[in-house]
């Protein structure tokens, strides 16, 4: 079989096509690095997204804060990691990096605040 | 509920709104329906913003005789309200014979009609006067100006506020039952308002209304009209509005006019309007007023374009030649206890307050009106950043800091003008409000940089909950709710 | 009024601004002055909160507020004075700034002063969209500050026109939180945003992208209650009977940036009219003598990284001019030859290496770049693709330049 790929790791977005049976890949053309070959077996056995959303924050100088997954889950979980995400709210003061849910869905990667937000 | 008064004017539009300041000179207690969530949103808003000289209009005619008296007074008018106004005077351009004949008609009408300082002048006069105006000969009226017509509608509403008018917004006229003794009771959508005299200034609607009061028969042709809105980069070049020669139906073709802001207005065409709340732009006009624009005005392009509106003038008709009438003013033996307006249409923004003063004249000749010695004509608009100087910007953010923080950047438009449009003695609580009493949003990012500051403001003030914060009208809903947390948090 | 003096004067706190700021200070600028309208700094990227900004400048992915504290921690590091709460009037010629904020009005003179704006959306009106005027009609960005800063949601049923990487962004952010997105709809026959941002916003959540479409009405008096989309032909008019009403509540519009560089208007300031911002020579410098320009307020860039480097290459020679009193002077121009929509610089040198960004006019597969002086070859390059979305940046060296003759810089 043959697909083709938009290589999503960079501004790039290399297209790249991939030969392949099941999950065995015979050939890759397109990629300028080899990210993009990584990228499209990653693609093809298990597609992975990181998703960025806000959670609300009290006594902050905004509503919401940013955050973030420190690494990717599979695609087909986004909507519960979603609504795993939409139960949490936080305390200002907020700092980037700050881990506000562990080891989320059990899917191995923690929510983590992306914003400053300063105390009231 | 119901509530008692000596005179309810129904429509809170320029005309009403001169109205219920005319009457409040007396003492009796008015109140002015409107069925908008604001004063100026329809006919009295959409328009040119013209100050009208009065020679278009057949001598004898209330529209000529209240459009004289309405221009000439109109300095003072402008003092005492607080409202931008530019007398700019008007060049109406001839490149014709055919255009030079019907330009001196016009003049003679002019000057039968008591229009001062007429003239026909040439090129070399013209080029001083502006240069970027086509034509070879043309009529000059010094008289002509331009204004602001939501600020002049809401410093008039302001001002019978001020002098103790209430204003009912969102409050539709729905029908009117006589009580013995002639007092009318008057249903509408906020309640009944029981009272001894009522003033149809309905505007788009004042046919029906006219009807509904027990006048029926007349008839009102929705005419729309539609427009473009030309940044201020534009505005350098129209100092003054310059006006091709009347078509032989007295109507103007597309023109260019300087707002009082310094922005272009090009329009209005003139097309049947499919109702009364037919504001929409289309494709076909929009393709019309770029190519008749470009013929008055060189600067018609693209990158100016900053917004579009249309407005329908309600066009009295005879229902049987389909001629456009006079204004109707009237108190009728048979229908008593009524002032009827009705086709009030150009140039009623100039004609307002004669028409305002005769209006009132009708019911004195009725009965003794006591007059009221608290009476104050003056009232005082927002202080404007944009109109000041660096002493005068100094001096206001020295007072309140609020006058040095820009919301709307385009328009440089403060957090304290918008807080006082906020605050407005009409209650009007939209973005829109904000709008037309500050300028925010009009600018060339129409809201992108201030609309999310005004949302909160709005909010933050008046402790409306977002989702029932309205853009203009009753149910144009900006938000649904918060994102996350239920509430917002 | 006293009007204070100061070496360095920068105007907006951006990803631009700050970057340009910090590498002054970095190249011995003491007396730097950043001019922030918003309480804090940063710049549109507060409300980025999505990833994939710093590929480029960190090497990591970074979603924007993090992208921008990098330069916000920097800058006070350095103790850059950063004055918040203070907006720009206006520009004149002789660098002199005039500015509002709660504290009064001041004004200041910069030895150098640095435009850095970035840009805002066109609207509706520019476009000069047909219907009605109800509220729901929101550009990309507005939506995306009552979302992401706010916590207010604009809409559920939504229709998205145009394909700029905001609308884009936005179709996921609207579906991620519960709100339908029914379709993005673009006039051109290729996307205007990146073609990652087709396949991680559109792509992964199934939202239709329709190429030669777009609004041709407008429907609702109160809230919006529908948009009609047709087809378009090659010379973007709508073909008759391809109209289609499609019922949402929200319409957002990503239909193009324009650069914000409204304070200079009335200074003499030249804009080109391709980019809509200043006219430019290799060191950033505007035709005002001191003035110099970089970022989107320059022209609209596609990635912040290049913004962010773009202004360090500013800062880089502004440095220079203030250490040496001027620059080399840049008589050679520089043109967009065939299929080339804008260049920058417009102006250069001859002598010095430089920086050359440009835009290609339309989609093309497995071109050559060739730029050009005198009709002698300086540098070829062949890309495997060029897109309009897509900045081309590259590095044009000193030695294959000769000191006259202007340059032309084609794609084939």
């Amino acid at each position: 079989m043959t697909r083709a790929f938009t290589c999503i790791i960079c501004p790039n977005g290399c297209e790249i096509t991939a030969e392949y049976e099941g999950t065995q890949v015979h050939a890759i053309e397109g990629a300028t690095c080899p990210k993009g070959e990584d990228y499209v077996r990653q693609e093809l056995t298990d597609p992975r997204r990181n998703i960025a959303t806000s959670i609300p924050v009290e006594g902050g100088e905004l509503p919401l804060v940013s955050v973030r997954l420190d690494k990717p889950i599979p695609k087909k979980d986004i909507f519960s990691v979603m609504d795993a995400i939409n139960r949490l709210h936080v305390k200002a003061p907020t700092a980037i990096g700050q881990v506000v849910l562990a080891d989320v869905c059990g899917l191995g990667a923690n929510v983590i605040i992306t914003k400053n937000v300063a105390a009231l | 509920m119901q509530q008692s008064y000596d005179v309810v004017v129904i429509g809170g539009g320029v005309v009403g709104s001169a109205i219920a300041r005319e009457l409040s000179r007396y003492k009796l207690r008015i109140a002015v329906l409107e069925k908008e969530s604001d004063v100026c949103t329809q006919t009295s808003g959409r328009n040119t913003g013209m100050l009208h000289a009065g020679f278009l209009y057949k001598t004898g005619t209330l529209k000529a005789i209240c459009a004289v008296e309405g221009n000439q007074e109109f300095d003072q008018v402008a003092r005492e309200l607080d409202v931008p106004f530019k007398r700019t005077g008007k060049l109406i351009v001839g490149f014709t014979d055919e255009d030079r004949q019907r330009l001196e008609n016009f003049m003679a009408r002019g000057e039968a009609n008591g229009v001062k300082g007429l003239e026909m002048i040439d090129r070399a006069r013209m080029d001083e006067l502006d240069p970027s105006a086509g034509g070879n000969f043309a009529m000059w009226c010094p008289a002509s100006g331009i204004l602001d017509p939501f600020l002049y509608t809401i410093a008039l509403a302001e001002n019978a506020v001020h002098n103790g008018v209430e204003y009912h917004l969102n409050c539709a006229f729905t029908g009117e039952e006589r009580q013995a003794g002639g007092a009318h009771l008057l249903h509408t959508t906020r309640g009944d308002f029981l009272t001894r005299w009522v003033v149809n200034s309905a505007g788009l609607n004042s046919a029906v209304v006219s009807g509904q009061l027990g006048i029926p028969g007349y008839v009102i042709k929705p005419v729309k009209g539609e427009y473009f809105v030309l940044d201020k980069l534009a505005g350098q070049f129209a100092k003054i509005p310059v006006y091709p020669a009347p078509n032989p139906d007295n109507t103007f073709d597309t023109h260019a006019t300087p707002t009082v802001d310094g922005n272009v207005l090009v329009g209005p065409d003139s097309q049947l309007a499919r109702d009364f709340q037919d504001y929409e732009s289309t494709q076909a006009a929009m393709d019309g007023l770029i190519e008749s624009g470009s013929r008055m005005f060189k600067h018609m392009e693209r990158g100016y374009f900053i917004r579009n509106f249309a407005g329908i003038r309600p066009k009295r008709i005879d229902p049987e030649t389909g001629v456009v009438q006079d204004f109707v003013l009237e108190c009728r033996d048979d229908v008593p206890g009524v002032v009827n307006l009705v086709g009030i249409e150009s140039p009623g923004l100039t004609s307002a307050l004669p028409l305002a003063r005769r209006a009132v004249a009708l019911i004195a000749q009725r009965e003794a009106l006591e007059p009221n010695p608290d009476f104050d004509p003056i009232r005082h608009g927002i202080r404007r950043f944009a109109d000041m100087n660096d002493a005068e910007r100094e001096a206001a953010i020295a007072e309140n800091p609020d006058y040095g923080e820009i919301y709307c950047r385009c328009e440089k438009v403060t957090r304290a003008e918008i807080l006082q449009a906020i605050h407005n003695p009409l209650g009007v609580h939209t973005v829109n409000g904000v709008k037309v009493r500050t300028r925010a949003t009009m600018g060339r990012c129409q809201g992108g940089y201030c609309e999310t500051r005004i949302t909160e403001a709005l909010h933050q003030e008046l402790g409306e909950e977002f989702q029932d914060i309205d853009l203009g009208p009753a149910g144009s809903w900006m938000f649904t709710g918060s994102v996350k947390g239920g509430d917002r948090a | 009024m006293n009007v204070e003096c100061h070496q360095a004067i920068v105007v907006g706190g951006g990803p631009a601004g700050l970057a340009a700021a910090i590498r002054l200070k970095e190249k011995g600028v003491d007396d730097v002055v950043v001019l922030e309208r918003e309480h804090r700094t940063g710049g549109i990227l507060r409300q980025c909160i999505h990833d994939g900004f710093g590929l480029t400048r960190f090497g990591e992915t970074l979603s924007g507020p993090e992208y921008a504290q990098r330069f916000v921690d920097r800058a006070e590091e350095l103790g850059i004075t950063c004055l918040t709460d203070t907006t720009v009037l206006t520009l004149e010629a002789d660098r002199t700034l005039t500015t509002s904020g709660p504290a009064g009005l001041k004004k200041l003179r910069g030895d150098a002063v640095i435009l850095t704006m970035g840009c805002r959306e066109r609207t509706r009106g520019a476009l000069a969209i047909p219907g009605s005027r109800p509220a729901g009609i929101y550009t990309a960005g507005v939506a995306q500050e009552y979302i992401n800063l706010r916590n207010l949601m604009v809409g559920r049923e939504v229709v998205i026109l145009g394909s700029g990487d905001i609308g884009l962004i936005m179709a996921r952010r609207m579906t991620l939180e519960g709100a339908h997105v029914k379709g993005v709809y673009e006039v051109q026959p290729y996307p205007s945003g990146l073609p990652r941002n087709i396949e991680q916003c559109l792509n992964d959540y199934h939202i239709p992208l329709h190429l030669s479409h777009t609004v041709t009405d407008i429907h609702g008096r109160e809230r919006l209650e529908g948009v009609t989309i047709s087809q378009v032909d090659e010379r973007f008019r709508p073909i008759p009977g391809t109209e289609e009403r499609v019922d949402c509540d929200t319409l957002i519009l990503s239909v193009g940036l324009i650069p914000a560089g409204d304070i200079a208007n009335g200074s003499g300031l030249a804009v080109d009219g391709r980019t809509k911002g200043a006219f430019v020579d290799e060191h950033y410098q505007t035709n005002l003598p001191g003035v110099f320009s970089a970022g989107n307020v320059l022209h609209v860039h596609d990635l912040v990284d290049f913004v962010s480097l773009e202004a360090e290459a500013l800062a880089t020679a502004a440095a220079e001019y203030l250490r040496a009193g001027a620059l080399p002077p840049c008589p050679l121009e520089v043109q967009a030859g065939a299929n080339v929509g804008h260049v920058i610089p417009q102006r250069i040198s001859g002598t010095r290496s430089f920086t050359l960004s440009l835009r290609v006019r339309q989609p093309m597969k497995k071109v050559t770049l060739t730029v050009a002086q005198n009709g002698r070859e300086v540098l070829r390059r062949k890309l495997p693709k060029a897109l309009p979305a897509e900045m081309i940046q590259l590095t044009i060296p000193a030695e294959k330049l000769e000191a006259a003759g202007d340059l032309e810089v084609s794609v084939q």
